[in-house]
């Protein structure tokens, strides 16, 4: 198999990460988080908060990929939603 | 009306062939000619003074010279002819050499005949001469460089330290060029990053430099001493007035994108300089991968990292427009692409690297910090193939020419190489060595010998993988035998192409380019650095591949013609200009849209009558004009269409009286 080319310096570059945290019970499922997320890291969960709604998670996949840019909670209409520094 | 006219021998060049005795006797009978003679070489001290002698004694008006191209002499008969108070104008050149003696050197008596009819011609045409004064135009004396390499840099402070105003125009996103990427330079392995910043920075500091960077020129209108270019500057989105260069914003930046300036061997951020030591040290956001779109502005982290505030999302590109006289072109090169030599596994295999690249690796500031690593899986290399020649003199690859630099750096490569990784192992493939300049072939001898570098001469007819080796069959034509070599990495010494966007360029300021795309110099050998279009200068290896002492020889070549144009203070032009007989002229307005430098415009009277104009400063006396007006209503002086007519009726020998 031919491998590809990798970027040679990657372990001198800092990348910021976050980690989104949700309040699950303030979520009205609109979607804007998820809609707007560069990095697409977000998804809609499979079960239902208390007041029936889909809220924001972190598929497996996708974690540790946010970069904090924190426009998820800027979006957000119900402050359901915030990123902590990880770094 | 008194014409002479004067043959030339030329030694045996023109007198070998020609009947120069009967050419003599019958120019002497044709009508109008008081005079006609000839000498051995007219060109000559003794044989211009014989010229001007028989102007005076003889009261001619006209005069013919039948000898070389007047691409050869016409100035010096010119001159010759005016210092004796006759108008160059009426002075006409019959070229009987280069389009008779030297093409009919096996048929004397027909090549005399023919001989007779160009002389014929040019009488002919000398009768209806008129005299002409040349026309003075304003020079701007500022100088546009186009290209930030150090072809640019040197012509631009060549330029400016001789005391004129010079704008510089770069591409990218800070000055340097191709130089700013190597690691050291053949033969004296001076670190270029160590030579090349401090001009750098005295471009940046030098009170007669306009700096632009990532900027581009637009377009560019009119002709030498008065250009009007129209310079875009591109949005950095970062305040230059403001930015301190400190990088915070990069280290915040969430986005990683592989660096153009190390080849794509590195990664940098959405928000970069391309190096450290970039002038000017400020940054820049790469809007197509930055996470912000001109729309939505999604994330915000390199603005709240930067102290001073520098970050405008909202920047708009500008357009700036300068007034200038001369342009120099320093547009630099491209490599050929590596996906162009996929026998050589080119844009296959990720070890497969460009001379650029491998540049890049052995460079201290490059993406390793000057260990060279596969860019695969990182690992430190133990046997290096090096094939030169890669593309280059093949006309399969579309170039035929030799690149010049290669066979010094690929030297210089191997030699870098053995002393980052000792127990490795080196293997050039050449087709020759040519090391021809200062020192070159001293540093050579010393690679192959000090350094036990294997040099083969042979070519590669393939690379292909095996495991995590690249194989390498080539040929050693020395010893007759076919070879295999597993390497950890190849590099090519990949051709040099002209840098994308000149023939677009070139275009836009009407300089010619050759089949390959560099631009054209006037002469090779005796006007090296100028463009036959008048005021655009050429420097580096836009014209032609180049290492970089020819480079920078080349530009402060550019750079003096420049300061010698603008050591007038008006630009003296050649008379030969469209102009308009406004008898004929009916204002049809064909010829406007003939016209290649927009010279020409209709007027339209009060009365309503219609005619043409001509704008002397940009005709270029082509005759386009002339050719397409039904009405005879427009002439290029020097050349008019009754001085034509006459030329043609004498070739084909009609009666002068039909």
């Amino acid at each position: 198999m031919i491998k590809k080319r990798m970027l040679l310096n990657l372990d001198k570059l800092k990348i910021p990460k976050g980690k989104p945290i949700v309040f699950a019970e303030r979520c009205k499922g609109c979607g804007l988080c998820i809609e707007y997320c560069p990095k697409q890291v977000l998804s809609f969960s499979d079960d239902y908060n208390e007041k029936g709604y889909h809220y924001p998670v972190i598929p497996p996949e996708k974690e540790g990929e946010c970069i904090r840019c924190g426009f998820c909670r800027q979006v957000c209409p119900d402050f359901a939603i915030y990123v902590e520094d990880e770094n | 009306m008194r014409i002479g006219v004067f043959i030339c021998h030329c030694g045996k060049n023109i007198a070998g062939v020609l009947d120069i005795k009967r050419l003599v006797e019958e120019a002497a009978k044709l009508k109008d000619v008081a005079y006609a003679t000839d000498y051995v070489y007219l060109c000559s001290e003794p044989g211009q003074k014989e010229i001007q002698q028989k102007i005076k004694e003889l009261e001619l008006t006209h005069v013919v010279i039948a000898a070389c191209s007047p691409k050869m002499h016409a100035t010096t008969f010119a001159r010759a002819v005016e210092e004796v108070g006759l108008n160059p104008y009426l002075l006409e050149i019959a070229n009987i050499r280069e389009q008779c003696s030297w093409v009919h050197h096996d048929a004397p008596e027909e090549a005399t005949e023919k001989a007779l009819e160009i002389i014929r011609a040019a009488v002919a045409k000398v009768s209806l001469a008129k005299p002409l004064a040349p026309i003075t135009v304003p020079l701007t004396r500022k100088v546009l460089v186009i290209g930030g390499g150090i072809a640019g840099i040197q012509a631009a402070l060549d330029i400016a330290n001789g005391g004129f105003e010079v704008y510089l125009v770069e591409r990218s996103p800070s000055l340097g060029g191709h130089m700013a990427q190597l690691s050291e330079t053949f033969p004296t392995l001076d670190c270029s990053s160590c030579i090349l910043t401090p001009r750098m920075v005295e471009v940046a500091r030098h009170p007669n430099i306009h700096l632009f960077t990532y900027a581009e020129v637009k377009n560019v209108e009119g002709i030498v001493g008065q250009y009007k270019v129209t310079i875009e500057q591109k949005p950095r989105y970062v305040d230059p007035d403001k930015c301190t260069g400190c990088g915070d914003c990069a280290e915040a930046c969430p986005v990683i994108v592989p660096n153009e300036f190390d080849q794509g061997l590195g990664a940098r951020k959405a928000v970069y300089v391309p190096f450290p030591q970039a002038v000017p040290l400020v940054y820049t956001i790469d809007l197509e991968h930055c996470l912000n779109t001109k729309r939505l502005i999604v994330c915000e982290q390199c603005y709240h990292a930067c102290g001073p505030k520098a970050i405008n999302y909202l920047m708009e590109p500008k357009e700036i427009e300068i007034e200038v006289g001369a342009i120099v072109l320093a547009t630099g090169y491209d490599l050929l692409p590596l996906e162009a030599l996929k026998e050589y596994g080119g844009g296959i295999y990720p070890d497969v690297l460009s001379g650029l690249e491998f540049e890049r690796l052995l460079s201290a500031s490059g993406p390793t910090g000057g260990i060279v690593r596969r860019p695969s899986d990182g690992k430190i290399p133990k046997r290096v193939v090096f094939i030169q020649c890669a593309g280059s003199r093949d006309p399969e690859h579309g170039c035929p020419y030799c690149s010049k630099i290669c066979c010094m750096y690929t030297a210089k490569h191997a030699l870098l190489y053995k002393h980052a990784v000792p127990d490795g192992e080196a293997y050039v493939f050449y087709i020759d060595v040519r090391a021809a300049g200062k020192r070159y072939e001293e540093f050579v001898q010393r690679v192959m010998e000090e350094e036990r570098i294997v040099y083969l001469r042979g070519k590669v007819s393939k690379v292909f993988q095996r495991k995590d080796k690249l194989v390498v069959w080539g040929v050693d034509t020395l010893s007759g035998m076919a070879v295999e070599i597993e390497a950890d990495m190849v590099v090519l010494a990949t051709a040099i192409v002209p840098s994308k966007n000149t023939a677009d360029l070139a275009k836009l300021l009407k300089a010619p380019i050759d089949e390959f795309g560099f631009l054209n110099e006037v002469h090779p050998k005796l006007r090296p650095v100028e463009s036959s279009a008048m005021g655009i200068y050429l420097a580096g290896a836009a014209q032609a591949p180049k290492d970089i002492p020819d480079t920078v020889s080349q530009a402060s070549a550019a750079a003096s013609k420049v300061l010698g144009l603008f050591s007038q203070e008006e630009l003296s032009l050649e008379p030969i200009k469209a102009e308009v007989n406004l008898e004929n002229c009916d204002g049809c307005a064909y010829c406007v849209d003939v016209c290649p430098f927009d010279a020409i415009t209709l007027v339209v009277e009060e009365d309503g009558h219609k005619h043409v104009e001509v704008k002397k400063a940009l005709c270029q006396g082509c005759g386009c004009c002339m050719a397409t007006c039904p009405k005879e209503g427009i002439n290029v002086a020097g050349f008019t269409l009754n001085q034509l007519k006459a030329q043609i009726h004498a070739l084909l020998k009609e009666d002068e009286d039909d």
